[in-house]
């Protein structure tokens, strides 16, 4: 089995290293899950991370939030550790639940995203005026301004990502993290969140990593992809994403193709 | 003047205001809420109950724990049972000690993923009900009547030290909820973001989990242990059928609890029902007129778009 490593020559067009993750190895109940991932993201990208169900995408990102801990290796955010006090307000993080809400509860956008402002400094006293006006802004950002006072569970399948994005984002997050945003949201919705995501790379300034089985979608978005499973086959620019067949060889596997075209159809 | 403890400054600050609000209450006996100091003491446990009972409620029903005050409760009963056996002088402490420490396993039990948290709730239930059931037959004569006011609450007999130590635990849980509040529901919205936002979610769950704890003790000198739900959960249920926002949920939910409280008052007092019962029982009122005039109007907005 061979690694295909694409060097990307636009690099230096990005700032600052973000993310770093160094020979980083998870083990989950006995099964190596990751195996040596080595991953640097500077500021300003959009990446892409995909692979198959199982593949490990999941415990990446926990272990990038530092939820998880890893066994060998390291990830540094920032220049240190996942959690330390110097990365609080500055990661967002939008989870796969934010889809599936809770039903029975009534809350409305401007509440949901007043959460993402409380942090471990602020946890008891907050400035209301401070509090006010990054809600607002974030509110703005995502292009919900029309549904403030509206109950999350009133909202369309790719509104409610939007507001969950917007918690993501009032902590003045600057790294985003999102788990599957496109799922159970129809063709316009997903289209307009990637070009919401697309606007908040290129004019705010954010740095994102996502995790999509939506091949299409992220393609057309993202500017570097990441193809994950277990090892990481693929890094690089997403115009030379190789296609799946391709990828299949690359492996030494043959079903590939199958196997993430059906996913993305279940979806 | 000394400080007598803080129910007796409550009730010596409010008195005043019940003396004037007496004449305008309807009722033979009823009034007597606002113009005796006996019964004006069971007035004002009974509401500043109501008032954290609605703000806990809330938030157990987004977590779907509304049985967490019905186990609690009977944990409570059981310790009061072991307290009267032994002789102590305010089985509530006793009561205190059993609650949170059943609180602080349940939560736990669930937070670790060894039980779901029906099946820990029910374990403690009938444990530590169970061992003041044995001990109460064994060495303590059977079921008294200070016992029997336990089970179904005894508002009436509310003494000055009992409403002292019902304040304490009343305002310490306002305070504590009004800090931990925002945070407890960014905590059960998403527990992974509010992790990752630097919030201790352990620590506010288990904080949450014994101030419910410590109130359902309160409660259940007031409702008794029986009826502890109708106080926690029934007026934040009703409420999430009326209210559009959490905030409007926290505030109709007092309006539907206190309202309670003054209607199973009045029931109770005119015509001579129990008044942890009359509560129970107007809460579950509310509930049915609101959930039925609730779907009447859903029905009827239907009818006319098509």
């Amino acid at each position: 089995m061979k690694q295909i490593q694409i060097t990307i020559d636009e690099s230096s067009l990005y700032g600052q290293t973000v993310l770093e993750v160094n020979d980083l190895s998870v083990t989950r109940s006995g099964k190596l899950v990751l195996e040596d991932i080595n991953l640097e993201i500077k500021s300003g990208e959009f990446v892409g991370l995909v692979g198959p169900n199982g593949s490990g995408k999941s415990t990446l990102m926990l272990s990038i939030l530092g939820i998880l801990k890893a066994q060998k290796g390291s990830v540094r955010i920032y220049g240190s550790p996942p959690l330390s006090r110097n990365q609080i307000g500055k990661i967002g993080w939008v989870s796969q639940a934010a889809a599936n809400l809770k039903k029975d509860i009534r809350i409305t956008v401007k509440e949901l995203v007043k959460l993402g402002t409380i942090n471990t400094k602020n946890m008891f006293f907050r400035s209301k005026k401070e509090q006010h006006s990054a809600v607002e802004s974030a509110i703005k950002m995502v292009g919900m301004e029309g549904y403030k006072n509206t109950d999350v569970s009133k909202l369309s399948g790719g509104q409610r990502q939007r507001a969950v994005i917007a918690r993501a984002l009032a902590s003045n997050a600057d790294f985003i993290l999102l788990d599957e945003p496109l799922v159970g949201i129809d063709r316009n919705a997903r289209n307009s969140l990637l070009k919401l995501l697309d606007n908040l790379c290129h004019d705010e300034g954010k740095t994102i990593l996502m995790v999509s089985h939506d091949l299409a979608a992220i393609r057309q978005t993202a500017h570097r992809m990441i193809f994950l499973e277990q090892k990481i086959w693929f890094d690089g620019n997403s115009e030379e994403f190789p296609d799946l067949n391709e990828l299949a060889d690359l492996r030494g596997i043959h079903h590939v193709h199958e196997h993430a075209s059906s996913k993305g159809e279940e979806e | 003047m000394t400080f007598e403890g803080l129910g007796l400054e409550i009730l010596a600050l409010l008195a005043p205001l019940l003396e004037i609000l007496a004449p305008l209450m309807p009722g033979d006996i009823f009034p007597r809420f606002f113009n005796m100091e006996m019964m004006q003491r069971s007035l004002i446990a009974s509401v500043m109950v109501t008032i954290v009972a609605g703000i806990l409620g809330v938030f157990l029903i987004v977590q779907n724990l509304s049985l967490i005050g019905d186990g609690l409760a009977h944990v409570s009963f059981g310790g009061v049972a072991i307290a009267i056996v032994i002789g102590a002088t305010n089985p509530l402490w006793y009561a205190l000690m059993f609650s949170v420490i059943a609180a602080i396993c349940i939560h736990e039990l669930q937070a670790r993923d060894i039980l779901t948290g029906d099946a820990s709730i029910a374990i403690f239930l009938t444990g530590v009900l169970s061992i003041g059931l044995i001990s109460l037959t064994v060495w303590g004569g059977g079921v008294t009547a200070d016992i029997h006011s336990y089970l179904f609450g005894s508002q009436l007999l509310i003494d000055e030290d009992t409403l002292n130590w019902i304040s304490y635990v009343c305002i310490f849980s306002l305070i504590i909820m009004a800090f931990i509040g925002p945070s407890l529901l960014a905590c059960i919205v998403d527990p992974l973001a509010a992790r990752v936002q630097g919030l201790p979610v352990k620590g506010v769950g288990l904080l949450f989990a014994i101030i419910t704890a410590g109130a359902v003790v309160t409660m259940v000198k007031v409702v008794g242990a029986l009826l502890v739900t109708a106080l926690l959960v029934t007026p934040a249920a009703t409420a999430q059928l009326v209210g559009n926002s959490f905030r409007s949920c926290l505030l109709w939910t007092q309006f539907f609890g206190i309202t309670s409280v003054l209607g199973g008052l009045y029931v109770s007092s005119e015509m001579g029902a129990g008044s942890g019962s009359a509560i129970a029982f107007f809460a579950a009122v509310l509930f049915a007129l609101v959930a039925i005039s609730k779907t009447t109007v859903n029905i009827m907005s239907k009818s006319n778009d098509n």
